[in-house]
């Protein structure tokens, strides 16, 4: 009864690191419809476990919609099973794409916490048009969380990237990477990753007058707007993640 | 064959006997297919207070075994945005509409249903007594005097039909359904929500931001069937049943026990095309039995 329901065949379930996978979608008309920022909504099962499906970021939009994740719980092992030629039940491309830097803007700096990197590869797909300088700020739990970030370095960005424990790059949180790279005024943030960290990114940006959008991720029922489920306090008040988001303006976030 | 699927209640005829549950569809999102929209019987739009409410701190949703634990807390826009903002839109489709309304206030009930009555594209009238999320220590739906004395008031200025929408949060739901009944009902909705809640076991804090929320989905389905089988007993209105509803055999169980409509909810969030695929499903049932008309089908449980 709802216009973006696919029934996306897998052409692809790459494991990318001990932890992180790559899934490939693909049904006629679904990849066309992507913007950057946007996400899916994936039944993982068709029984009743797990009963919700579960949203995921589009990271790369190209001939197939592929999602990153992160085998965490119970829905995502499941995906991390499926195989190729399986079909999966999709609503999507759903929520509100990233909008682009203001007019002036030099430098873009996308700061990610996990798989939060996800929507940032189609992002880049799109500024690496314009004559930004492109930096990604990546932190993980540690070096099986670390992919390889290639194709954003091909899409011209300088990356850097922290672990917790320092088994890959800089020991420390995305944050402390932050402090570490020559902002090239005016500078405008992305950010997307737990909590906590855009807690920090909103923090360290307000103090340095940077604005930005970050991308959130909540739990979710339906996806579409309708159930209010997934709603966040901002300073205009509540707003679905869903279909208000996933992008926000930084500050408007109340966290 | 011809199939006959039309039901109704009051005066206001439908095309089938399968809507949706209020809050699962919204006012009709962006998304909605008003084609398919239009091959249910009716379209429940989200409840509506006369004053905007802003609704409950989240988290607001848990997924639970077979369901999920909800506590959104009537987050809506209020009676003037509907009007002017919601309403043109619901018009449009060709199906009668439901408006679920509820009230926080002495005296909101009346002027919603007041202004409710003058709009010529408001089929029928639900009246939302049994909202389980909001800190009231007793619900109207909670007490068959007064789910009485508020229907029997609303009755007396509603030029619309009315149906009062229950609690399974009750001992004995008959009563109340009894009760709404004698005070002039049209119909009765069950069940809503059963009170419930989730701890998060490392935090030892409550999952949801209200504490304690409403339970759905398929869980709830075998007491739901139960309750209006009790409410079946006792009134002779139409009922309009829901609770779990995830297939064409679950809404069948609910028409058998005498049900005159079923309402998809939960089912929406995990399968928004769960009230055509029920719809489909009733009437290959009807074709495989042999039933020509649904009225064949309501309340033909055989118990001996």
């Amino acid at each position: 009864m709802i216009k973006c329901q696919y029934t996306c065949s897998i052409v692809k379930n790459q494991k990318m690191t001990s932890r992180l996978f790559c899934l490939s979608l693909k049904a006629p008309g679904f990849v066309q419809r992507v913007l950057p920022g946007q996400f899916v909504h994936v039944r993982v099962a068709n029984g009743l476990k797990p009963f919700f499906r579960r949203p995921f970021s589009i990271f790369r939009a190209q001939k197939t919609v592929d999602i990153l994740y992160d085998v965490v719980g119970l829905g995502t092992r499941i995906l991390s099973e499926k195989k190729k030629g399986e079909s999966i039940d999709c609503l999507g491309p759903l929520g509100i794409s990233f909008r682009l830097p203001p007019p002036g803007t030099k430098q873009v700096v996308m700061i990610a916490g996990g798989v939060g990197v996800a929507p940032f590869l189609a992002l880049t797909d799109v500024l690496k048009k314009e004559k930004y300088q492109l930096v990604l700020l990546y932190g993980a739990r540690d070096k099986d969380h670390v992919f390889s970030l290639k194709e954003f370095r091909k899409n011209g960005c300088q990356v850097h990237i922290a672990t917790d424990d320092g088994s890959h790059g800089v020991k420390g949180r995305v944050s402390a990477l932050f402090s570490k790279i020559n902002l090239k005024m005016p500078t405008y943030i992305y950010t997307c990753g737990p909590k906590p960290m855009i807690k920090c990114v909103q923090d360290l940006t307000r103090t340095q007058h940077l604005s930005g959008q970050a991308s959130l991720e909540e739990v979710m029922a339906c996806g579409v707007g309708v159930c209010l489920g997934c709603s966040i306090k901002t300073t205009k008040g509540f707003r679905t993640v869903c279909h208000d988001g996933p992008v926000f303006d930084l500050q408007e976030i109340i966290l | 064959m011809s199939m006959k699927l039309n039901v109704s209640i009051g005066h206001i005829q439908f095309q089938n006997p399968v809507t949706i549950a209020s809050g699962t569809f919204g006012y009709i999102s962006k998304y909605a297919k008003s084609a398919d929209i239009q091959k249910l019987g009716a379209f429940i739009p989200k409840t509506i207070t006369l004053a905007a409410r802003e609704g409950n701190p989240s988290p607001r949703i848990v997924e639970t075994a077979s369901g999920m634990i909800n506590a959104i807390g009537i987050e809506n826009d209020g009676l003037d945005h509907f009007l002017a903002h919601k309403l043109p839109d619901l018009a449009k489709l060709k199906i009668p509409l439901i408006v679920s309304v509820s009230a926080y206030q002495h005296n909101d009930f009346e002027t919603l249903v007041t202004r409710l009555s003058q709009e010529e594209s408001v089929s029928l009238i639900e009246l939302n007594l049994s909202c389980p999320n909001l800190k009231h220590a007793r619900l109207i739906a909670q007490d068959p005097a007064a789910t009485q004395e508020v229907v029997a008031a609303l009755k007396k200025i509603s030029a619309k039909p009315l149906i009062a929408k229950l609690s399974p949060n009750v001992t004995d739901i008959a009563a109340v359904a009894f009760a709404a009944q004698e005070a002039g009902a049209d119909a009765v909705s069950l069940v809503n929500t059963f009170s419930a809640m989730a701890v998060d076991v490392h935090r030892r804090r409550p999952v949801l931001g209200n504490v304690t929320g409403g339970l759905s989905g398929p869980a709830i389905k075998p007491i739901a069937l139960k309750m209006v089988y009790d409410v079946k007993k006792r009134v002779t209105i139409p009922i309009i049943a829901m609770g779990g509803i995830m297939t064409a055999e679950d809404a069948l169980e609910f028409l058998i026990v005498g049900a005159t409509m079923v309402a998809v909810g939960t089912a929406n969030f995990v399968d928004p095309q769960t009230p055509l695929r029920v719809l489909q499903g009733i009437k290959a049932y009807m074709k495989q039995h042999r039933v020509s008309d649904i009225h064949d089908i309501i309340g033909s449980l055989r118990t001996s």
